[in-house]
């Protein structure tokens, strides 16, 4: 046993604690709101949008392989539901990195975990008053990015309709509703970014790990996409997390994917957080800022043990069962063509009877091995049954989509101007509208 | 217990300091002060058995054990990127008190008050030692314990610094002094506790360690050396040679050298200078941390007897 103690006994008598996790909380707000890098990226959300939008307005060319970008012309709500898909795919894992990928290593860069945890604050207190600083930021920051892009929008382009995932026109308040809704349920896969930088932090005490850590993933998610077919593997990511909101935008709403999703984010941080607090709670600290630091094998076994997981993703994408299926395809594009080429008819001037239907038969084909299932490219033939008055009832009209379809269940479907014109169009008001035939984008549920 | 390895740094130590004691922490490189030091912070926890600090069970995850307690351990680290008194201020905010009168008392107390809105970045080794103390005092600790708080400060901070130890003792706190510099802690410390392999090989008051201590080392100038040489060479147990540069050279307990420095004012040999090379702490340091046995000491040569003791501490 070691002992410290007074000659008279009681003479150095303990104060009970004042302090706790608000203690810590504060100075955790106020140590990160004091970095450089957080400054920039608190201008980088409030700012980048306007930037973006406007961007956007002084150019003719549209971001259309995002979801929604065909539309960034025609309604403020695409821009801020581009702006959520690029940062469901990089800016959220870079928001995650940069706030809490240093939040514990750049105590030990620093040499001040000695300096705080000899103070009145227990390991908890710390710990838990990083997470709720780092919390609040990167929940702070993803409003205001939200916020922004939605001001921006809304300022820049206008809250108009907006043709939603079924091509369907919604209304702007539906629109406005859906969209802050859509914001709002990427918080957790976000929280669950920020919990993997977390572990990165603490298992590592590497700083640079620590922020790119969550950005490999996401690269890595990105790769993992691009092959396999399976989708449990690739629902047990949290990349996967942030398509949850696109069931929302669909005609015919579904909520697997979000509700898979917010679970698998749940999982990852109760996972991260709980193995964090399992190295911060056994870990002597020993070393000061001039002392040895972790060693230099860490980054090597990180790279290693990363191999051997990626490896391993990417022979599970492969199992279990595809969302993406031929039928499912079909019946979405036969939907979503219903839909927009009744749009285009309004556009022009035309009254469309409410409910009204074209009888469409799609036949959608993919490309390479994979012809009956899976994300990769598609053809899809959709031939349209026109009615007629005389005697012979349909005439047959088919028009070929070049389909890219991902493993979520969303896809872009394109065709060449020869079938449905260019992608602009004169409305009945003589003004020039983009033309809802020419890019269509669509989701369908994949469980 | 605390072992790293097959090195046992820390086994069954206790430690008493009475309020207003300033206590030195001696050892050799390895002997288990800094990890004492952190076991007492809760910085790391024992391998086996546990640590009680000020009558209190020690858990290793700190708290409310640690409320009277300051102090640092090896050189003092802060946030670089904010100033001396964002610092000070961030810390206080962690301890739950502290307003911003008492960080600017204590600044003033470490002479830092110029300096405080400069960033922690561009301070010097010393500054941060000093803003070190500062963060010690605004716990207004009962028990503070400093790690080497002299390393990197010139010998005006290293003075201002002893000051400061000794004005927290005169106010009833107490110090447990960890440091290399013999000297330094000298100016200082009541008391010792000294190290070895983790454990106290001797625990007492400076003047019980004089007593104990197996002589000490001089150099003596005086108005007619060969007399000296003489005079000294026939007093009991007073080891003496020609000095390397001058003088003489001599090794005796304190008592011995009483009786030489007498018997040369009998003689009229005029001392000019005397000057304590090497003290009872260090010898007694010596004694007690060599790896050999400490009693080959009374068999050196003075030049000799010095120059072990000094290579060694």
């Amino acid at each position: 046993m070691s002992t410290i103690a007074p000659a008279a006994p009681g003479a150095f008598s303990a104060a009970p604690s004042q302090q706790g996790v608000r203690s810590a909380y504060a100075t955790e707000l106020y140590k990160l709101m004091a970095q450089l890098t957080t400054r920039i990226l608190v201008l980088v959300c409030a700012l980048g949008p306007f930037a973006f939008a406007a961007v956007l307005k002084v150019q003719s060319g549209t971001p259309s392989d995002a979801l929604f970008g065909f539309w960034v012309h025609s309604s403020g709500f695409a821009i801020s539901l581009v702006i959520l898909g690029f940062a469901g795919s990089w800016g959220f894992p870079i928001i995650a990195g940069v706030l809490a990928g240093d939040l514990f290593s750049s105590e030990d860069r620093h040499g001040t975990w000695k300096t705080i945890l000899t103070r009145s604050c227990t390991r908890e207190d710390v710990f838990a008053g990083k997470l709720l600083a780092v919390g609040t930021f990167v929940i702070g920051l993803t409003l205001m990015l939200a916020a922004a892009s939605l001001i921006a929008g809304v300022i820049l382009v206008g809250p108009h309709a907006l043709v939603n995932l079924s091509g369907a026109l919604t209304s702007p308040g539906r629109m406005l509703a859906l969209t802050v809704v859509s914001w709002l349920i990427c918080l957790l896969p976000v929280l669950a970014y920020t919990s993997l930088a977390i572990l990165f932090s603490v298992g590592t005490r590497n700083g640079i790990l620590g922020v790119l850590g969550p950005l490999l993933v996401a690269l890595i998610t990105q790769l993992l996409d691009l092959i396999g077919k399976g989708v449990i593997v690739h629902e047990l990511l949290i990349g996967s997390a942030f398509d949850g909101w696109h069931g929302l935008f669909t005609s015919h709403r579904y909520f697997g994917q979000l509700i898979v999703g917010s679970v698998v984010s749940v999982l990852w941080i109760v996972a991260c957080l709980t193995a964090s607090w399992v190295i911060m709670r056994r870990r002597d600290f020993l070393t000061g800022v001039s002392g040895r630091g972790p060693s230099w094998t860490t980054p090597v076994k990180v790279v290693a043990l990363s191999t051997v997981v990626v490896a391993a993703l990417a022979f599970g994408c492969s199992l279990g069962p595809t969302g993406v299926t031929a039928s499912r395809l079909s019946s979405a594009v036969a939907q979503d063509f219903n839909n927009v080429t009744l749009l285009q008819q309004q556009l022009i001037g035309r009254r469309v009877p409410p409910n009204a239907r074209f009888y469409i038969r799609p036949q959608c084909t993919g490309h390479g091995t994979n012809s009956t299932s899976g994300p990769g490219d598609w053809t899809c033939n959709v031939y349209v049954f026109l009615p007629q008055t005389n005697s012979v009832p349909y005439q047959l009209q088919s028009v070929e989509y070049d389909v890219s379809v991902q493993y979520n269940g969303c896809y872009k479907a394109q065709s060449p101007p020869a079938f449905v014109g260019g992608a602009t169009m004169q409305n009945a008001a003589g003004r020039s509208v983009a033309n809802p035939l020419f890019i269509v984008y669509g989701c369908f549920n994949i469980f | 217990m605390k072992r790293f390895g097959a090195v046992t740094a820390v086994d069954g130590l206790d430690l008493v300091i009475d309020p207003g004691e300033v206590r030195g922490l001696l050892g050799p490189n390895g002997a288990g002060k800094t990890t004492l030091l952190r076991m007492l912070f809760g910085l790391i926890r024992p391998d086996e058995g546990t640590v009680e600090l000020l009558g209190h069970r020690l858990d290793h995850l700190g708290g409310d054990v640690l409320e009277s307690v300051g102090g640092f351990v090896e050189e003092p680290s802060f946030y670089p990127y904010l100033s001396g008194r964002s610092n000070l201020k961030l810390l206080a905010k962690l301890d739950g008190r502290a307003g911003p009168g008492e960080i600017d008392d204590a600044l003033k107390r470490v002479g830092l008050a110029a300096r405080a809105e400069d960033r922690v970045s561009g301070y010097s080794t010393g500054m941060r030692q000093r803003l070190g103390l500062a963060a010690a005092l605004l716990r207004r600790p009962r028990l503070l314990l400093l790690d080497e708080p002299t390393s990197g400060l010139d010998p005006a901070g290293a003075r201002a610094v002893a000051k400061l130890v000794c004005e927290l003792a005169a106010e009833g706190v107490a110090v447990l002094l960890s440091s290399h510099l013999i000297g330094e802690l000298e100016k200082v410390c009541d008391s010792y506790t000294v190290l070895r392999e983790g454990r106290v090989v001797w625990d007492g008051t400076a003047g019980e360690l004089e007593a104990q201590a197996p002589g000490s080392a001089y150099a003596l100038y005086t108005s007619d050396d060969a007399r000296a040489l003489e005079l000294a060479a026939h007093a009991a147990r007073v080891r003496v040679q020609r000095g390397a540069r001058g003088g003489l050279a001599l090794a005796a307990r304190q008592e011995e050298m009483d009786e030489l420095v007498a018997a040369l004012g009998d003689a009229r040999v005029l001392i000019r200078r005397l000057e304590l090379v090497v003290s009872p702490l260090e010898t007694m340091f010596f004694a007690l941390t060599a790896p050999h046995d400490g009693q080959e000491l009374q068999a050196l040569e003075p030049q000799e007897f010095t120059d072990t003791i000094l290579a060694r501490t």
